[in-house]
């Protein structure tokens, strides 16, 4: 399925889509941290954002984010001073995976009609390594901003 | 919703994992997240809009793969990470054929799994929530849904 896509091609738009959200929404300035990544060690201290696709192409999106810069991220979309991992970190670290997916999935498919979009979900611990199951074509998308490096993850089915 | 989510659990652990398992009462809205080494996930679109999380200790997460592939595994990596992920797509795919009596169409992403130290999950909080704990000889363990249905 879309194998005229490559993963070039959806990476240049996701670092666009990106780079949008986030100098348009978040109000944060970011940019490009180096080549793509083919994996990623295990994640400390950190949020992740996940929202998975359905339809004639399967796979996830993840948006990796440190803990200090979780809180950044959220106090500068939302506005608002926070200090720990709470519902509000949660619901922008969810949105924001949320966004990227709906671009992802209109990059998919041409009006994104045939792809449809699950709630996006946040993971956070100490700890974790995250992995799918499926056989699956991986990307992962380094971002620097002011205060940390973070990561898009786009899961693939084969 | 809970009736379908266990009865795709039991029917999974009956026929794939033979261990005994027994659904407890579900827990609706406002419980605390509990921490575990191991989540499954899998993202589920259409008709209703979730994430299905099968959530482990360290332990049961490993007994479980052990009684499925019938050899003793003792860590907490690629086995147990497909076993569980794959009792986490079978039940999602339990929940899409529970749907279809009531004219619900739902499809599947791909199954994800965490594995790592005081890992929680959660979804948006606009979502409803159902979570079901389950016992088994090996200890507890729990699916959670956080779904909206449209």
């Amino acid at each position: 399925m879309n194998g005229a896509i490559s993963f070039s091609e959806i990476n240049d738009k996701i670092i666009e889509s990106t780079i949008e959200i986030f100098t348009g929404m978040v109000m944060m300035e970011i940019s490009v941290a180096g080549e793509p990544l083919a994996k990623l060690g295990p994640l400390k201290n950190s949020i992740t954002g996940m929202v998975g696709l359905a339809g004639v192409q399967k796979g996830v999106l993840a948006v990796h984010f440190p803990k200090q810069l979780a809180l950044d991220v959220t106090g500068s979309f939302l506005g608002m001073d926070v200090e720990e991992i709470n519902a509000d970190v949660q619901d922008a670290i969810g949105e924001i995976a949320n966004m990227l997916g709906g671009n992802l999935k209109t990059i998919l498919s041409d009006r994104g009609k045939d792809i449809q979009l699950s709630l996006p979900s946040t993971i956070y611990g100490e700890e974790y390594a995250f992995s799918s199951q499926a056989e699956v074509d991986q990307v992962i998308l380094p971002f620097q901003a002011p205060s940390g490096l973070f990561y898009v993850e786009i899961e693939l089915e084969r | 919703m809970e009736n379908i989510l266990i009865n795709a659990m039991l029917e999974v652990f009956s026929s794939m994992i033979f261990i005994d398992i027994t659904a407890e009462p579900a827990e609706k809205d406002g419980t605390a997240a509990m921490e575990y080494n191991l989540v499954s996930l899998i993202g589920l679109a259409g008709d209703l809009k979730g994430i299905l999380a099968i959530q482990c200790p360290g332990a049961v997460a490993m007994g479980i793969t052990s009684a499925m592939l019938g050899m003793e595994v003792t860590e907490l990596g690629g086995d147990v990470k497909d076993a569980i992920g794959e009792i986490a797509n079978m039940v999602a795919g339990g929940l899409k054929e529970g749907l279809i009596p009531a004219g619900k169409k739902i499809e599947l992403a791909i199954p994800t799994t965490v594995i790592g130290t005081s890992v929680r999950t959660s979804g948006l909080s606009g979502a409803s929530r159902v979570m079901i704990p389950f016992t088994c000889p090996l200890g507890r363990f729990g699916i959670e849904l956080r779904y909206i249905l449209s």
